[in-house]
């Protein structure tokens, strides 16, 4: 049969290979006939992995033995910055370029034992260090539904391999909006799961209290699937949640989701944007649930704490790329000038901006007034939204205030390109899980989303909510 | 924010940059400090000293274990060399330090 990849979804994929429609060869040969046709143009995978083969062979043999699961053989894009064993993770940085990943991440093996297919690597910012993926060292990607537009980042190369049918599904990396934004620019679904759902063992880090996995799929369905695939508690990540913390008593859905308007009206959003984002609350209200406009006037700090918190931890983090134990080194005649010249040359313009940002933060004499003052801020943002969710499911705002930006368009102007994450921020640093779900389009065509936030591990209000929403866009 | 500020930074950070690239850096700081420093406005408009826990950072604690080998002698270590820009009989290979 002619395989539709433009309407695949991962149920009706493995419906397929049950029923014998088309087998997992087939599709992942379907794949990669548009990855050659489109990558050159796109640049979302900077390599497709050289033992596919043997993944299909492995995906055929479990279906054989009767124990497949719904990920078993579909074909699925991994962001450069998570550890595939074997395989270059190069975080799309000079200094990783031929960083040879040791061991699988916890993400990589949990779906290699259903039997995934990883097709190949994505390309992303530099150490997941922007919103367009402009900072990446591989080149920029491109967005497919206007190629002279950014993809979002910094899982961009993720987002686009999969808006432009080169993959199923994709798997990101969140610090502050790198799932959700650009799977709103690409019009896909998007989700930034809770701190310590999804171990990060196996995943280069930039900012440790920040970072977690999260997927893109085409659908809310799609992406609820390979979330359940990704969770679960590991030893080998000390944030990762004991599974019996995480069985909660779970509140019934209560159908009443926040309009932080005074956030909302802080962000500087696009006539456009803002125009959509009202249709969907009367969307919601059509749906049966209440739209309550509320304050919460310490939300619209969340992207200055998050760019005081974050390069702390980038300059931390990134210590230890010294051109001695992998990575990058240039030829010195000593210590000190391998250090600083592998640094130097190694690591690209944003992740150099942003450690000696975080080195400053964190120097004698400006600790007190910016890091120890946003872990405060941090820590009011979290009771402002703990107190919130007594009378509310979710809050919703744009996933980003603008739709997508023209390649080059902000790369002079930081503040400007960091503004991208306004509406993401605050999820990030209240370790509440957050999804971004297509919303409709601009006039010209180009993708929005709308972002729900929930509490604390309640995912299944996202895609209980989500599921709905979908239905009316 | 001055140049030199910037050179201190680098050399504490043991990254060598161009000087162009510092100057562009001390405009670059300028502007994301002033963004940045909205966050001592909360600490004048708010008590963020007197703030209640809440429940959820009863997940966010302290994880301790015992400090021993959990891998097989040399399990990694092949690999793990393989990745190293110079080595030596199986050492990490550094230059002189003076």
């Amino acid at each position: 049969m002619i395989i539709d990849l433009k309407n695949l979804t991962i149920e009706k994929a493995h419906n397929h290979f049950k029923n014998g429609d088309f087998t997992v060869r087939e599709l992942v040969d379907e794949y990669l006939k548009v990855i050659k046709e489109k990558n050159p143009t796109i640049n979302a995978y900077l390599e497709i992995y050289n033992d596919i083969d043997q993944q299909v062979e492995k995906a055929e043999k479990i279906f054989k033995d009767g124990t497949a699961t719904l990920l078993t053989g579909i074909p699925i894009a991994l962001k450069d910055i998570i550890l595939f064993e074997g395989h270059i993770a190069s975080a799309s940085s000079k200094i990783l370029e031929n960083y040879v990943a040791t061991y699988d991440s916890f993400v990589v093996k949990k779906y290699k034992d259903e039997g995934v297919v990883f097709l190949g690597r994505t390309n992303m910012d530099e150490f997941a260090m922007g919103s367009s993926t402009e900072t990446s060292a591989y080149g920029v990607t491109r967005n497919p539904y206007d190629t002279s537009r950014v993809p979002g980042g910094s899982s961009g190369g993720s987002a686009a391999a999969l808006a432009s049918d080169m993959a199923l599904a994709s798997l990101g990396t969140e610090t502050c909006g790198s799932v959700r934004q650009p799977s709103s620019f690409c019009g896909l679904v998007g989700l930034r799961t809770t701190y310590g759902s999804v171990s990060r063992s196996g995943v280069i880090p930039m900012g440790s209290s920040l970072d977690q996995i999260g997927p893109m799929g085409k659908n809310v369905n799609d992406t609820e699937i390979l979330f359940n695939a990704m969770v679960g508690y590991d030893a080998m990540d000390s944030t990762s949640i004991k599974d019996e913390s995480r069985a909660i008593q779970k509140t019934p859905i209560k159908r009443r989701i926040a309009v932080p308007r005074s956030f909302l009206n802080s962000g500087g959003v696009d006539s456009e944007v803002l125009k959509n984002f009202e249709e969907s609350c009367e969307k919601l209200k059509k749906l049966g649930y209440e739209v309550v406009d509320v304050d919460l006037p310490v939300l619209k700090y969340s992207l200055a704490v998050y760019y005081i918190i974050m390069p702390a931890e980038v300059s931390s983090n990134l210590a230890r790329f010294d051109g001695i134990r992998y990575g990058f080194s240039s030829k010195e005649k000593n210590l000190l000038d391998v250090y600083k010249n592998s640094r130097g040359k190694g690591f690209g313009r944003e992740a150099r901006r942003r450690i000696l940002l975080g080195t400053y933060i964190l120097s004698h004499g400006y600790y007190d007034a910016y890091y120890n003052t946003a872990l405060k801020v941090r820590q009011f943002i979290k009771d402002e939204l703990f107190n919130l969710f007594k009378d509310f499911d979710a809050f919703i705002t744009p996933t980003a205030p603008f739709p997508p930006f023209k390649i080059g368009e902000k790369m002079d102007d930081p503040i400007s390109m960091y503004l991208s994450d306004v509406f993401s921020a605050p999820a990030n640093l209240a370790d509440i899980p957050s999804i971004s779900i297509p919303s409709g389009k601009t006039e010209a065509g180009l993708p929005l989303g709308i972002q729900f936030t929930a509490p604390f591990l309640r995912e299944d209000i996202l895609f209980t909510i989500g599921k709905d929403f979908e239905k009316l866009v | 924010m001055q140049l030199d500020d910037i050179k201190r930074l680098a050399e504490l950070a043991r990254i060598d940059m161009s000087e162009e690239e510092m100057n562009s850096l001390v405009k670059d700081f300028d502007s994301i400090l002033a963004y940045v420093g909205q966050v001592q406005e909360v600490s004048k408009l708010y008590n963020i000293e007197t703030l209640h826990e809440n429940p959820d950072n009863y997940f966010l604690k302290n994880v301790m274990r015992e400090d021993v080998v959990l891998n097989k002698e040399g399990e990694y270590k092949e690999k793990i060399l393989a990745n190293a820009p110079d080595t030596e009989n199986g050492y990490l290979k550094v230059k002189q330090i003076m």
